[in-house]
């Protein structure tokens, strides 16, 4: 079955023709720029040909367009006609509490996301924008929606809900809802693959660093707490997100600053975490090199960031009863050695024997980073949600293919 | 030889004609540098025109001094200040706007009277240049569009678009169709009212659309209380923003627009209805004989250092001076 697998966002669309059950990734790329000046596609094939396409690309819909275009042209394709093109899945960032799981797109479902909309108004227009088109360029192609809350979905009220009014709960659905739940999902069920044990007797805490970043508490293979909450803002110190922030010290910069309602949001998506603590930069290497070369603040950047980690760690062995499995994964889980070592390091006490040795140099694979007599496993598995997404939808279209035969 | 992206096309989607791909504006002053700042960041390219090599210099400098102040105040990375930074582009030269799908004409008379037939030579000069599909825009709210228009060939592309500082922060833009705005005008208009997020208000053609007449009678009240010595500037301000919900008081305002400017339109108005209420106080005009514009030039009503606004404590015989 060959799969595309689209992830649009404002102004781009990431893109994979993947061929499943196989798991080859036939093709893939970007459209970048869309409605801007200097739209492009980027792409590239399985057997190493790329090519870079620059011209108009006004919306979504005529991105998607293009990209299907080179998917199956002679030159640069990979497929002979659209015919060939079995499902498309979509990334979709918010679906509130109407699904808990991948879902198979119908109009009942496009509306129930368009409800969502206010929940995530930055992201889910975008998603949506993909889908619409989807459904006008290939309407007989079967789509599947996978969210980033949805694997988050298991949370027990009395961890979602948060201290206020509960009517504002009723009236707006404010609540902790979570995200990377594609990302948290899959590399807490391969940790369980790759040592060989029941995922759903496993306590797994996944820890996804990124740009953005959040960290999971996975019991008996449900996610039972997550760092994130309503929005992408909540939790773990981020390349430029806060992480927990007292409100009471936001509604004070607010009023001191005299900030508006999106400006104050700029100031806490786009200038704080990292860089706003730092100085420097958001990205977590340039960071550190100004940390090892005796920048002061780099060097608290470095500790805030990997102390609020350690933190979340803690409370989610407490939250779970104890904890058997960490694993690390994101940009920085899967490539920063100091990041691991500094979050879980000299934690003995609780049956974490990390090996230095082990963690020294590794990037960008799968490993486990604990003596071999550690109880608890520490583990690096990088993150493919794109994988996630293409496996989603080969097993919701081949259910419903079986179900219509049987 | 490379590939054009045009190829790939599977031509089912429609090839929208007429979406607003570039944006010129004439005369760049406060209203010019702001416009340009919201249309480059709605991704489209901006050009704008202005009388100097150096005007258009000072121009440049000002938008990314605009642009520094809103990354100093957390509204803007600077990443983002690039891209918007990187699609605009100034120059003298009218060919430099001949691609754009619309062309606003922002400018600012320094000489007294009306600026009528200044517009008019723009709209001309501009209709020279442009595609017989653009449009032509004016930013007056106080001319009547027909009248600007009239001097064109084509003067359905015509079109009044009010916009309002800050204009990032204000939602809306008043809109006004002369007698010969054709619906494709209007079709384009909207576009791109829909692209940099403002509503439009669609007022019939008249003087001073709905904000400037409004504004004009509140000001002159206020003057007229000053005058007779009922309370002072600072105590008009204050009691109006208290209990009106204005954001500026009526002095502050004027001070913020520019006493010259508001001369000018409370004399178009003045013309226009011939109402006793838009003819200009005294003071107002004493105080542009005097060269005290207001805030651009340091003092007004107020006197302004950097940032802050202070009560000149004088009486306002001597124009507020001790």
């Amino acid at each position: 079955m060959k799969i595309i697998v689209l992830n649009c966002g404002s102004s781009s669309i990431k893109y994979q023709l993947f061929e499943l059950p196989s798991q080859a990734v036939l093709a893939k790329g970007l459209v970048d720029k869309i409605g801007l000046k200097g739209s492009l596609i980027k792409h590239s094939r399985q057997d190493g040909v790329e090519v870079k396409l620059e011209g108009e690309i006004l919306d979504h819909q005529q991105g998607i367009e293009y990209l299907l275009g080179v998917l199956i042209s002679e030159k640069y394709g990979s497929i002979k006609s659209l015919n060939e093109i079995d499902a498309v899945g979509h990334r979709v960032v918010h679906a509130g509490e109407k699904f808990n799981g991948s879902v198979y797109i119908t109009k009942e479902v496009i509306a129930a996301l368009e409800e969502c909309i206010d929940l995530a108004p930055l992201h889910n227009p975008p998603n949506l924008k993909g889908i619409y088109s989807i459904t006008n360029l290939l309407p007989s192609v079967p789509q599947v929606g996978v969210f980033d809350t949805a694997f988050h979905q298991t949370m027990p009220d009395y961890i979602y809900l948060y201290g206020i009014p509960y009517s504002l709960y009723e009236k707006y659905k404010i609540r902790r809802y979570g995200f990377h739940g594609s990302s948290h999902r899959y590399v807490s069920k391969r940790a369980a693959e790759i040592l060989g044990v029941d995922y759903s007797s496993l306590k797994i805490i996944t820890c996804h660093l990124g740009n953005g970043a959040s960290i999971a508490a996975i019991k008996n293979g449900q996610s039972l707490d997550t760092s994130m909450g309503m929005t992408p803002i909540e939790g773990l110190i981020m390349g430029t997100r806060t992480g927990d922030l007292d409100i009471g010290a936001f509604l004070q910069i607010i009023n001191k600053e005299e900030l508006d309602l999106s400006v104050a949001n700029t100031l806490v998506n786009k200038h704080s975490g990292m860089l706003g603590v730092s100085g420097i930069s958001s990205d977590m290497r340039d960071v550190e090199k100004a940390a090892e070369e005796g920048n002061k603040r780099a060097k608290v950047t470095l500790e805030m960031y990997y102390y609020r980690i350690r933190k979340y760690i803690g409370a989610y062995a407490a939250a779970m009863g104890g904890v058997d499995v960490i694993v690390f994964t994101g940009g920085v889980g899967e490539n920063d050695p100091a990041t691991r070592s500094f979050t879980t390091s000299n934690m003995e006490y609780m049956g974490i024997k990390f090996d230095e040795a082990k963690n020294k140099g590794l990037r960008g694979k799968e490993a486990i980073l604990s003596t071999d007599d550690s109880k608890v496993k520490v583990m690096v598995i990088p993150t493919n949600e794109e994988l996630v997404i293409a496996q989603d939808t080969y097993e919701i279209v081949e259910s419903r293919k079986s179900q219509m035969t049987s | 030889m490379s590939d054009r992206l045009e190829d790939f096309s599977l031509g089912k989607s429609m090839q929208s004609k007429g979406t607003i791909q570039k944006v010129g504006i004439v005369g760049c002053g406060t209203m010019g540098q702001e416009l340009s700042v919201l249309i480059s960041q709605s991704g489209i390219e901006v050009a704008f025109i202005d009388i100097s090599e150096e005007r258009v210099a000072d121009v440049m400098l000002r938008i990314e001094a605009m642009l520094d102040d809103r990354i100093s105040r957390w509204g803007l990375t600077g990443s983002e200040k690039k891209l918007i930074m990187s699609r605009i582009s100034g120059s003298t030269d009218y060919q430099t706007v001949a691609d754009c799908d619309i062309v606003f004409e922002t400018v600012n008379s320094k000489k007294k009277g009306t600026s009528l037939e200044l517009r008019q030579q723009i709209f001309r000069k501009l209709e020279a240049v442009i595609s017989p599909t653009a449009v032509i825009a004016s930013n007056t709210a106080t001319l009547m569009i027909s009248e600007i228009a009239s001097v064109l060939v084509h003067p359905e592309r015509a079109m009044g678009l009010h916009f309002f500082s800050p204009v990032s922060k204000v939602k809306i833009v008043e809109t006004v169709r002369s007698v010969y705005t054709s619906d494709e005008t209007y079709a384009t208009v909207s576009k791109l009212a829909l692209l940099i997020g403002k509503k439009m208000i669609n007022v019939n053609e008249s003087s001073g659309n709905i904000s400037t007449r409004m504004l004009v009678p509140l000001i002159n009240e206020a003057c007229e209380i000053l005058m007779e010595g009922v309370a002072t500037v600072a105590d008009i301000d204050e009691t109006m923003k208290e209990t009106s919900g204005l954001q500026l008081g009526p002095f502050e305002m004027a001070d913020k627009i520019g006493l010259d400017k508001l001369l000018k339109w409370m004399e178009n108005l003045y013309i226009e209805f011939g109402e006793q209420k838009y003819k200009p106080s005294p003071v107002l005009k004493r105080m542009v004989r005097a060269n005290l514009y207001g805030r651009r030039v340091g003092e007004g009503f107020y006197l302004y250092q950097g940032d802050k606004r202070l009560v000149k404590h004088g009486h306002i015989n001597n124009l507020g001076r001790v």
